[in-house]
Formats: structure tokens, C-alpha cells, sequence
């Protein structure tokens, strides 16, 4: 199975996954089983499923935190197991939740364990911490010297995120990072993510069991269940298209709010004239229709004005569209 | 750590006492090891022993108050001393690890209600001394000196005033009386089990009803004074016996062998030192339970003299070093 | 009971301590290098820790005066054998407690080590140790003031220091004396307490948690 051919065609691949196979000790069945992947380099894919899935063992035997039984994987074209693990790993971003941060260090420290063991000088290193604290909104005069416990717990995940992007890696692996962080403050990094995402172009290969933070983050979709690839795609086409019960169920495909989310309020805007002019409320054009919606709700209007980069209204959504999109669009999946 | 020890103690005025009792080596390859044990009637002896050679122009090593009989005999095996005294029922029931019984002559211990006391019997002081001596020698090639006639057994001791009111003298006497007096023994917590203890009190004399004050060796004379036990476990020569005026009862069933006291010395020691063993026989005569009552006596409590200095009156008094 | 003896025999009592020091930090120092690896043994194999327990718990019941008596054939008397039960008798409580540290670290650091590329032995060194030095300090402390007071009994096998004052006092019922080595053996044992406490919280890791509360 090679779910992903559609996006292989072009780009370069970054990871490639062959016929991995990996089961533990005490378990009766295998975490991950004949599982094949590729990933396309800058994607940011996600692995979404249940615990237990095999979703953070295919991860972790990314940079061989766990060693496969079987198959091969290899990262920027090398086979994983053709240098030292601790070598790997050291090119390869990793952020997991936030106790991964050395409560014994300070920021700064925490932030140059990896240019450390790549031998950086201390020059480097610090104008580095500087340059990631800043990209990470942290400013670097009030963050460097604090320790790990004075920080909220969306400051410390930020610091993860800097530590992992240190030494700039091509290849991040994030095992659900924001899975600890309340849900304002996890939306507010996962857009965080994406700026820098775009910003630098790493590949990303990220877990998570929240369809929202999957729908919101990723390029890639890959719905695992019992060591396996049950579907891979674009968020859009998952949650519109679920390959069968499984991930219907697993990204509430049936929630209409959530495909409203997918689709941005342009893409079935009503042209200038058709609706109320001057609208009561403007939005940027490509805001969701579902973010949309809330606004037009808690304002009791019927018509929300949406607006380019200039501030210039290029239309209006208007609530009978977006009551014909939840109940018809798509089709076929309640059924 | 030696060096500096040494450095140190030599700059400071120190009382002879407490570093006497662990004085280190001065030089002297062959300097004689004395050990002691570590109560105060031990080192008074060791501390004799150490001048005598002394006076007979050897050079000594004090290592007294060490811990007990396993340390001291141990240190005697292993050479790290050449000499200590030791008491003979000691080496029979503790380094030998045999009973009465196994002493020839002595053939066992008596049982409750029969009496031994025929002309014919063998002193079991000369029994159990020749005995031990013998085991020694074949054991560890260790030798006993001449004994004292000094007996410092285990006793039972009561105050003047209970034996009165009860005519006690033997310790038969004590166990007829256990069925109408509650007896209280103050003595040191292991003396309910022991085989010379209470334990063996009951099987030499008959079982008898009897409850233990367990209490640490240096209080239980207290515990007798301030009336919470009416028998104390007693050395015989524990000077606490004269300073409380207390009546020890005869031990007329033989359950505890006789404690006589002898440097116990290795061979090669005495080999090498031919003047070693009559300098030590020298005082064995003159060390009776009177004499060590006395000499216990003036070394313990606040006020007291040194060991040092009681030895050294008590040997010049006997003319065996010169004042 | 009076303070006679102290004021009389004050540099008597100096010499005496500073051998009691110097007996019981060399018996530290070697029991923190075999307890060390030892712990780290554990901790990396869980299997091992009950078994490695109960041999050291066994090690702390015996007696100490046979603990001597045993040692003296092959040590003779003096400061080798004292030192020897020293360390013996400290094994239980450091390995214990650097199993104790190790082991609680959280094992998600651990991870992250891991995947920062750090070998087993950076992992130790610069996340797993530090962050199990206050309990291992702890550990030490306690080692540290029992031995203190243990070391009391190697007066009896002629090893010195501040036991002396104690058996001396006892044997020949000086209560001054006795007085005199129960004072300076408790300050002993207070001010290793002090330190030792002091120690604990100048970690990284205690520092770094008491930054968070303050």
C-alpha cells in the first residue's frame, strides 16, 4: 500500500517507510504491521488514530527510538541504520509533550543540548538560542536564564519546539505535543506551528489522536488502526471522503460543523450586490465558513462581508449558504 | 591518618587516660601487643601485664579496652596481639565452645537435688584450667600462663537485707523461695537464654518461676538498689558488690565454671621472649578476688584513678617493680 | 553529669574528632565509589534490585562487633577493618537511594535525551544524574550521619576517634567523659546533617525547583 503516490510524483521523498513490521514483547499483536509509507519533503503529515494504533511506535522507530523487527525506513534518502542512532537522531527534531524539557537547565541550556553535542562554539550557540526564541515568541532577555518549571506550559512547549529546531533540521517528528496544553492555548501553538511550518519548509511528521488538530495542521492525513494504514490524504478528503466506518467514525465525518470548518467562506462567497450592502460585520475572505458561522450567530446577523488583504469587501457569506453546505455537502456519508 | 594522629597527639597535652586505652605503635618492631577487654577489670590486668614487661625490659604495645572476647581472641589469631588476659571459663564456654561436661574429671553437670560433694572430687578450678590450657595449645597454639586464684564468676547476688529476712546463702536457697517471693532478676537482656543464664539456672536447679529486668550491664546494680528487681546477675568481683553491701549466694549446684584469670599468649611471642612468662607468672599469686575487688574499685567513677596508675601502686606494693 | 572533662581536655577531644572525620570520610568516600556503579547496575536492571537489596539489608543486620571479629584475621586491628564495616554498612542506604533517583526520573526526559541524540552514557551523565542528585544527596546524608555514629563501635577494635571518649566514659563510669563524646559525636552528626541539607538544595535540580516557587 502506498498511500501517498499522488504527491510522490513530484517532490522529493524525505521518509520513506518499506514494509515496517514491529511487535513487542508483551503484546499479542504487532504495533505496526507491513506498513509502507512516503513522505514528500516540507509535508507536514500527520499520523492520526486510537491509542494503540502504532501510530508513536512508526514515529519513534523514525529515529530509532524503537527499532523495527522488520522493513526498512530511511530519512533524506540514508538508511537509518547506516549511521549511529545517537548520530540520527541528532539531525532529527523531536518534541514530545511537555515534560520533555530538562527540568534542570535553564532555557538557554535546554535549548543548546543538541548544538552541545554537535560541538557548536558558544558564540554560535547563543546567538542561535536568541535567533529560535524570537521565531518562537519567547523573547530571549526574559526567557534565557529562567528553568523549565517558571515556564506556563504553552511557554514550555514552545521552548520544546526551539530545542527540537536548533540545529535546523530537515525532519521533525512531534509526538503530541499540545496534547497537555489547554484548548486556547493549543490552538494559539498549532498556528504557531503552521507560520513556522511555512516559514521553513521542514518535513513533519506529527501525532496526534485530535482529528481537530489534524484537520487544522496538516498536509497529509494518515489514519492508522492495529499497526496499519487505513487511509491517507488530504484533510478535506478524509473527513469528506472516509474510506470506510472506521474513519468516518474516527473524524465524525457526519459533524457538519467540522467539514463547515475545512472550507474556507471565499469559496462559496455570494458576489458584491447580491447581498446587504455595507454588511453589519466584515471577516478576511479566507476565514473558515465555520469560524464564520459562530461570528454571524453571536452577532444575529443573516450576512457577514468578507474581505481581501485590503480591507476591500469582495463579498458576502450569507447564512442560506451555509445551511445548504452543512445539510448536502458532501453527500453519502450519513447514509 | 597514622602520622598525623601521631603528630598531633605529641603536640598536645593529652590525659594519659583516654589515649592510653589506644596508644598506637612508637617504632619498635617487636614491641609486645598487649590487649585488654574492654570492662575495667580486663584492662586493670592487661594494664599489669604491660608494665611488668616493661619492667622486664621489653618494649609493649598497648591495645586495651577492645571489644569483647571475639576481638580480642581474634586479634590474638590473626597476631595482631601477642597477649591478653583471659578468664578460664571464658575460653571453656566461649572460644571453645564446650560446656562442664566436656572438662575430664567434672563429668557433666550436676543435676537438680543430687549434691557432689565427694572427698574424692576434682577441684574444678585445677580441671577446667588444665583443660582449656590443653584445647588451647592444640586448637591455636596458644598458651595460658599461670591463673590467678582470683575467681570473678557469674553470681547471683541480693541485698543485705532480703537474704536476712529470708536466710539466703546458696542459690538453692533462692529457688525454694521462688514459690512464695516474686523473683526479679536485673541482668543484661540476653541472661533469660542463655545456657549459663536463667535457662541454665532452671535446668540445673529445677524449674522455677522468675521474670528478667533486662537492663544494660552498667545499671543493673541500680535497678536492685532502687528496689525494681531483688536479684542482680553479679561478677564476684564487681566492686558494686561492696559499695552496695550485697551478699552473694554460693552457686552450690556448679552451673557456672570457675573464672580464673591467665595471659593467654601465642607461642611464637614466647619463643621469641624467653623472659615473657616468668615475668607474668610473678603476679598470678598475688591477684585474689579481695585484691581485685580493691584495684576495680579505685579506676571506677568520676573522680577515680587511671588504670595506669592503680596497676602501677599495686605492683610496686607487692615489690614486683620498683617504686 | 558536668562539662568538667570538655574544658579539661578540649585539645584531647579536638585530636579525637578529627580522627573521627577522617575515619568516617574515607569510609564515605569508598563507599560512594562502589555504591555508585552499583546503583547505576540496579537501576538499568530492575531484576537485580530486590536480590542486590536483601544481600546489603543481610550486610546491615550483622552485628558490628562480629563484623570485626570477622575482618580482624585478614585486616588486622586498627583503622582497615573500622573502615571496611564503615562502607559496608552505608551500601545499604546509598544504593538504595541512587536506585531511588535513577529510577524516578521521568522516564518522557529520559526520552527526549534519547531523541536529542544523546549516547547512554551523555544521558547519565548530564540529565539522569543531575536530576537524581537530590536523592542521591539525601542518601548520602543519611549514610553520612549513621556512619558517624556507628563509628563509635571501631573504638573497640582500637580504630579511635570519638568512640573512645564513649567506652572509656562507660567502662570506667566517668560521666563527664561520657558526656564529652556524646556531645561532640552529636554536633558532628548535626553539622554533617547542615551540610549535607545545604548541598541538597544547590543542586540544579532543586534549585531549578525552588526558582518555580519563588
Amino acid at each position: 500500500m502506498n498511500a501517498l503516490d499522488e504527491h510522490q510524483s513530484e517532490p522529493e521523498t524525505a521518509i520513506a517507510y518499506d514494509r515496517v513490521s514491529k511487535t513487542y514483547p508483551s503484546g499479542n499483536r504487532s504495533a505496526v504491521s507491513e506498513l509502507s509509507l512516503t513522505v514528500a519533503r516540507g509535508k507536514l503529515v500527520v499520523l492520526l488514530g486510537p491509542s494503540g494504533c502504532g501510530k508513536t511506535t512508526l514515529l519513534k522507530m523514525t529515529n530509532r527510538l524503537i527499532e523495527p523487527d522488520s522493513g526498512s525506513i530511511s530519512v533524506d534518502g540514508v538508511d537509518i541504520h547506516s549511521l549511529p542512532a545517537p548520530e540520527l537522531r541528532r539531525r532529527i527534531g523531536y518534541v514530545i509533550q511537555q515534560t520533555g524539557l530538562f527540568p534542570h537547565m535553564r532555557i538557554e541550556e535546554n535549548i543548546a543540548v543538541v548544538p552541545k553535542l554537535m560541538k557548536w562554539d558558544k558564540v554560535r550557540t547563543s546567538a542561535r538560542i536568541d535567533e529560535l526564541l524570537e521565531l518562537v515568541g519567547l523573547p530571549p532577555d526574559t526567557y534565557r536564564r529562567r528553568y523549565p518549571a517558571q515556564l506556563s506550559g504553552g511557554e514550555q512547549q514552545r521552548v520544546g519546539l526551539a530545542r527540537a529546531l536548533a540545529v535546523n533540521p530537515e525532519t521533525m517528528l512531534m509526538d503530541e505535543p499540545f496534547g497537555a496544553l489547554d484548548a486556547i492555548t493549543r490552538s494559539r501553538l498549532q498556528l504557531e506551528l503552521r507560520r513556522i511550518h511555512q516559514d521553513l519548509g521542514q518535513t513533519i511528521i506529527f501525532v496526534t489522536h485530535d482529528i481537530d488538530e489534524a484537520v487544522r495542521l496538516a498536509d497529509v492525513i494518515v489514519v492508522m488502526r492495529e499497526g496499519q494504514i487505513v487511509q491517507a490524504g488530504e484533510p478535506l478528503d478524509i473527513v469528506t471522503d472516509p474510506a470506510n466506518e472506521f474513519v468516518s467514525e474516527l473524524v465524525g465525518a457526519s459533524d457538519a460543523l467540522r467539514r463547515l470548518s475545512l472550507i474556507e467562506a471565499v469559496s462559496v462567497a455570494t458576489p458584491i450586490g447580491l447581498g446587504r450592502v455595507p454588511p453589519d460585520l466584515t471577516i478576511p475572505a479566507e476565514t473558515d465558513v465555520r469560524t464564520a458561522f459562530g461570528a454571524m450567530l453571536s452577532a444575529g446577523i443573516t450576512s457577514i462581508g468578507l474581505t481581501n488583504n485590503e480591507g476591500e469587501i469582495i463579498g458576502s457569506l450569507e447564512l442560506d449558504t451555509v445551511r445548504e453546505i452543512a445539510r448536502t455537502h458532501p453527500v453519502g456519508i450519513t447514509a | 591518618m597514622h602520622t598525623t594522629r601521631r603528630t598531633l597527639i605529641k603536640g598536645a597535652a593529652l590525659s594519659p587516660l583516654a589515649l592510653a586505652l589506644t596508644r598506637l605503635p612508637v617504632g619498635a618492631q617487636d614491641a609486645i601487643k598487649v590487649g585488654s577487654k574492654d570492662f575495667p577489670e580486663s584492662i586493670i590486668i592487661g594494664e599489669i601485664y604491660a608494665q611488668l614487661l616493661e619492667n622486664a625490659g621489653l618494649s609493649v604495645e598497648r591495645k586495651l579496652n577492645l571489644g569483647g572476647t571475639v576481638i580480642a581472641q581474634a586479634a590474638l589469631l590473626s597476631g595482631d596481639l601477642d597477649l591478653y588476659p583471659e578468664y578460664t571459663g571464658t575460653g571453656l564456654l566461649v572460644v571453645l565452645g564446650e560446656s562442664l561436661a566436656d572438662v575430664p574429671g567434672l563429668g557433666g553437670t550436676p543435676t537438680a537435688g543430687t549434691v557432689v560433694a565427694s572427698p574424692t572430687a576434682v577441684d574444678p578450678s585445677t580441671a577446667v584450667y588444665g583443660y582449656v590450657k590443653q584445647r588451647y595449645q592444640e586448637e591455636y597454639n596458644l598458651v595460658w600462663l599461670d591463673q590467678t586464684p582470683m575467681n570473678d564468676t557469674q553470681a547471683l547476688a541480693v541485698t543485705r537485707t532480703f537474704a536476712e529476712e529470708n536466710s539466703l546463702t546458696t542459690v538453692s536457697d533462692l529457688v525454694a523461695l521462688a514459690s512464695t517471693v516474686d523473683l526479679v532478676f536485673s541482668a543484661p537482656v540476653d541472661f533469660e537464654e542463655r545456657d549459663d543464664g536463667l535457662k541454665g539456672l532452671r535446668t540445673t536447679y529445677g524449674d522455677f518461676p522468675a521474670t528478667v529486668n533486662g537492663v544494660a550491664p552498667g545499671i543493673k546494680y541500680q535497678a536492685l538498689v532502687d528496689g525494681d528487681a531483688n536479684v542482680v546477675l553479679a561478677f564476684s568481683t564487681d566492686a558494686e558488690i561492696g559499695f552496695n553491701d550485697l551478699v552473694v549466694l554460693e552457686d552450690d549446684l556448679a552451673l557456672w565454671p570457675p573464672y580464673h584469670v591467665a595471659p593467654v599468649v601465642r607461642q611464637d611471642t614466647l619463643d621469641a621472649n624467653l623472659g615473657l612468662a616468668d615475668a607474668l607468672n610473678a603476679v598470678a599469686q598475688f591477684i585474689t578476688n579481695d585484691v581485685q575487688i580493691g584495684l576495680n574499685g579505685q579506676v571506677v567513677g568520676p573522680d577515680a584513678m587511671s588504670p595506669e596508675d592503680v596497676a602501677r601502686a599495686f605492683l610496686q606494693e607487692q615489690g614486683l617493680i620498683p617504686a | 553529669m558536668n562539662f568538667d572533662y570538655m574544658i579539661d581536655h578540649w585539645q584531647e577531644i579536638l585530636v579525637l574528632t578529627r580522627e573521627h572525620i577522617l575515619l568516617c570520610a574515607v569510609a564515605i568516600g569508598i563507599a560512594l565509589l562502589v555504591a555508585i556503579p552499583m546503583g547505576i547496575a540496579v537501576a538499568a536492571y530492575p531484576g537485580m534490585r530486590t536480590p542486590m537489596l536483601v544481600v546489603l539489608g543481610a550486610v546491615y543486620t550483622i552485628p558490628s562487633l562480629a563484623f570485626l571479629a570477622f575482618l580482624i584475621p585478614s585486616f588486622g586491628l586498627g583503622n582497615k577493618p573500622a573502615i571496611i564495616v564503615l562502607a559496608a554498612y552505608a551500601q545499604l542506604a546509598l544504593v538504595r537511594n541512587i536506585q531511588t533517583g535513577l529510577s524516578g526520573v521521568d522516564p518522557n526526559i529520559l526520552d527526549a535525551a534519547s531523541g536529542a541524540g544523546m549516547t547512554a552514557w551523555q544521558s547519565l551523565m548530564r540529565v539522569r544524574l543531575p536530576l537524581a542528585l537530590p536523592v542521591l544527596i539525601a542518601g548520602l546524608r543519611i549514610a553520612t550521619v549513621s556512619t558517624i555514629s556507628l563509628a563509635t563501635v571501631t573504638a573497640w577494635i582500637g580504630a579511635g576517634g570519638l568512640g573512645t571518649l564513649l567506652f572509656n566514659g562507660i567502662t570506667f563510669n566517668r560521666p563527664s567523659m561520657i558526656l564529652a563524646g556524646t556531645v561532640a559525636i552529636t554536633a558532628l552528626a548535626l553539622s554533617a546533617d547542615l551540610l549535607l541539607r545545604f548541598a541538597e538544595r544547590i543542586t540544579p535540580a532543586s534549585r531549578a525547583l525552588h526558582s518555580a516557587r519563588g
